[in-house]
């Protein structure tokens, strides 16, 4: 057995022989396995009930009766996003984001993100979830486990035993090392486990395992902080108290500092904000459901000019669906000019936060976490982006139907009575322009991509933390 | 003749003070040289530069006739090491501790091996099986002794090795250490204790102020004076 197996077996000996550090080990065990148990619980419920939902609201769109196609525009649609797999380990950016939206003509809803000014808050620090057990609780194990390993043998003497016996103190900061990694590696088994069941439910193995990966690399920095401070430092006391102030940095005092700075450097205005400064802009375009307004004179005579009639009572379509469809498209343009704006916004706010990663290990894994779980707020962005795009084509292919199947004069006569009402519908097979609708995270390739900066900043924490321990190591006196 | 141990003109500062100021002595195979001295004389300081442990400002020192600065991996592998605290772990029982260590040193030795060395220093066998935590100073005092006896090193380096031991255990470790120079161990060993150091040395260094003050040898087998010693240690004259 080489000597640096060695001194981590005894080093482990020791662990095992501390009830302070069995109950310290136990109680975080717990905490993850029941947190493990009800957030896959939790996540495996939503995931087959917004499945369910989703079906449940296209069934309702295609089963409602002759209508008006207008009064279908309005009656709308809901595009959900069911949690990815991996949300069961990293739920991320949902909880503040939402994870439903209800379509509508001449509507974008989607307003709870801006509205909480969550930009950069991004999730995760509040909730116990088994992502936030792992960035926030076994860095604290490690502290308790690690803070003394190295420097106890300098305190009780033993060090100078131990080199006198031709070991360095590389050789025993080494064996330190592997005993911590040994931690490590038990404490990975769960979220292996989450990662293997995540795969099973439709994960990418790439995008499970990279995340696992992430995770391992995270712990090893906080071990070989802890492991550096158990080197460089004299007394036992000392170092528990630098490394809780570390934990506190990294953990609490760096995010908010983060989300403050994100938020002041790159101010994003809510939904309510940008949705008052567009409605001025709006009203510009003209109102969508008055034909006759003025904003539409010119679209009226080039649609004239067109089919070479005179009046829009002698056109061969519904002037009004022409107008709706004209109206939708101008004011989809508009809101999704405001919409991207605001989503690049938060975007910016959301990179700006992740290069705090070089200020705390904390950061550089949460992002990572959620990117690769596909629970970040470029996933959400996407949705956002993707519902868009299913409730402008429905919208749009109801005004069609309006123009192309319901008569103009009986559309303006269908308040008169009753039967003009009735008259003025258009058969329900029309609904089946509702495209299906199912959100799917991006590929792995894309989401390794993304968490690439965040991983690599956690790769130069290791490489950092560990050549502080080499050096403080070589330099071992007793 | 090589000296196992030696050093020349061995000087040492720590933080801005002279610890050590221009140390000579060496000792041959087979002898036992105590270097005796008061609290903060030197002593330990001496003693860890042979380990390596302290980087000589001036001078060196040498074992087996190589500076353990150019080799110390070579010096440490020669030397089995005996610190004043008996500086071992707690949460061990004896067995568990001398096969730990001697994993470290790269040597292994098996339960009986062990046992013999723990007979040969006195350790009850009804204790070798318990935690150190629950031990007196002097039996930890012991284990650590069987631990250098086990490591066969041909250089043993003593540091207040009865400090803390009753008069029986000091005699009994007297004639051990005694027992191993015999053996042709060269045996180096720091301590405060006149009468310590005249029983079982061959020779007695006074160290003072981080300097050889005097030098007293047993002669004609007999034992080295203590009166003399002891009337240099206090100051009152120097052979």
């Amino acid at each position: 057995m080489s000597a640096v197996t060695r001194i981590a077996r005894e080093e482990w000996r020791l662990w095992l022989r501390s009830k302070v550090v069995i109950a310290a080990a136990l109680i975080i065990a717990v905490l993850l396995a029941a947190t493990s148990f009800l957030t896959i619980d939790r996540i495996a419920s939503e995931q087959s009930q917004r499945l369910e939902q989703q079906i449940a609201a296209e069934q309702t769109f295609f089963a409602q009766p002759d209508r008006h196609p207008h009064r279908m525009v309005h009656y709308g649609h809901y595009a959900f996003r069911p949690p990815p797999p991996l949300a069961m380990f990293e739920p991320g950016v949902d909880a503040v984001t939402g994870q439903s939206i209800f379509l509508e003509g001449h509507r974008q809803n989607t307003a709870m993100f801006a509205d909480t000014k969550a930009a950069a808050d991004l999730g995760g620090f509040a909730a116990l979830t088994p992502a936030s057990l792992y960035q926030l609780l076994l860095p604290l194990l490690l502290i308790v486990l690690g803070h003394a390993m190295f420097l106890r043998e300098r305190e009780s003497g033993t060090l100078a035993v131990m080199l006198a016996q031709g070991q360095s103190g590389v050789t025993l900061a080494m064996g330190k090392a592997a005993a911590l990694l040994g931690v490590i590696v038990i404490f990975m088994l769960p979220l292996i486990g989450v990662a293997a069941f995540s795969v099973s439910a439709g994960e990418s193995a790439l995008a499970a395992f990279t995340l696992v990966g992430g995770y391992f690399l995270y712990l090893c920095v906080w071990g070989a902080i802890v492991l550096a401070a158990s080197v460089i430092l004299k007394q036992r006391a000392v170092s528990l108290g630098v490394l809780i102030f570390a934990w506190l940095f990294a953990a609490l005092i760096v995010p908010r500092f983060a989300i403050n700075t994100s938020s002041a450097a790159i101010d994003a205005p809510g939904k309510i904000e940008s949705d008052l400064v567009m409605l001025a802009e709006q009203r510009k375009l003209g109102d969508g459901h008055n034909a006759a307004d003025p904003a539409f004179q010119q679209l009226q005579a080039q649609v004239l000019e067109e089919y070479e009639v005179e009046t829009i009572e002698e056109l061969p379509i519904n002037w009004r669906g022409v107008v709706a469809s004209y109206s939708e498209a101008e004011l989809t343009d508009l809101l999704n000019s405001y919409t991207e704006e605001r989503m690049g916004l938060e975007a910016s706010q959301s990179r700006m936060f992740d290069l705090f990663g070089v200020a705390s290990p904390t950061i550089a894994i949460s992002s990572a976490s959620r990117t690769l779980a596909g629970t970040d707020l470029a996933t959400h962005h996407r949705f956002l982006r993707e519902a868009e795009t299913l409730r402008f084509d429905f919208v749009q292919a109801l005004n069609q139907a309006h123009a192309e199947q319901l008569d103009y004069t009986v559309d303006i006569n269908r308040s008169n009575d009753a039967a003009s009402s009735q008259r003025a519908r258009i058969n329900a097979a029309s609904w089946q322009v509702l495209n299906e609708f199912r959100f799917e995270p991006d590929s792995a390739d894309e989401r390794l991509a993304r968490s690439g900066l965040t991983l690599g900043i956690l790769l130069g924490w290791l490489i950092f933390a560990g050549g502080v321990v080499v050096f403080a190591a070589r330099r071992v006196k007793i | 003749m090589i000296s196992p141990l030696e050093a020349r003109s061995l000087s040492l500062v720590r933080e801005g003070n002279a610890v050590l100021d221009g140390v000579c002595f060496a000792v041959q195979q087979g002898e036992i040289f105590a270097l005796l001295g008061g609290n903060g004389a030197g002593k330990s300081s001496t003693l860890l530069t042979f380990l390596g442990f302290l980087e000589p400002s001036g001078g060196e020192v040498l074992v087996n006739g190589a500076s353990v600065s150019s080799d110390v991996a070579a010096a440490r592998n020669a030397i089995a090491y005996l610190p004043e605290a008996a500086s071992l772990y707690g949460h061990m029982n004896a067995y568990e501790n001398l096969d730990y260590f001697l994993d470290l040193a790269g040597k292994s030795a098996g339960r009986s091996e062990i046992d013999a060395a723990l007979e040969r220093v006195a350790l009850p066998q009804e204790a070798r099986k318990r935690r150190l935590q629950s031990y007196s100073k002097g039996m930890r005092q012991k284990t650590a002794i069987a631990l250098a006896l086990l490591r066969e090193t041909p250089i043993l380096l003593l540091d207040e090795p009865t400090s803390g031991l009753d008069p029986v255990a000091i005699d009994e470790f007297h004639d051990l250490v005694k027992a191993l120079a015999t053996g042709g161990q060269t045996i180096l060993m720091v301590t405060h204790d006149v009468y310590g150091a005249c029983q079982v040395a061959d020779r007695v260094g006074l160290i003072r102020g981080g300097k050889l003050v005097g030098s007293f040898a047993a002669e004609n087998g007999e034992r080295i004076d203590t009166e003399t010693v002891h009337a240099a240690f206090a100051g009152r004259g120097v052979a």
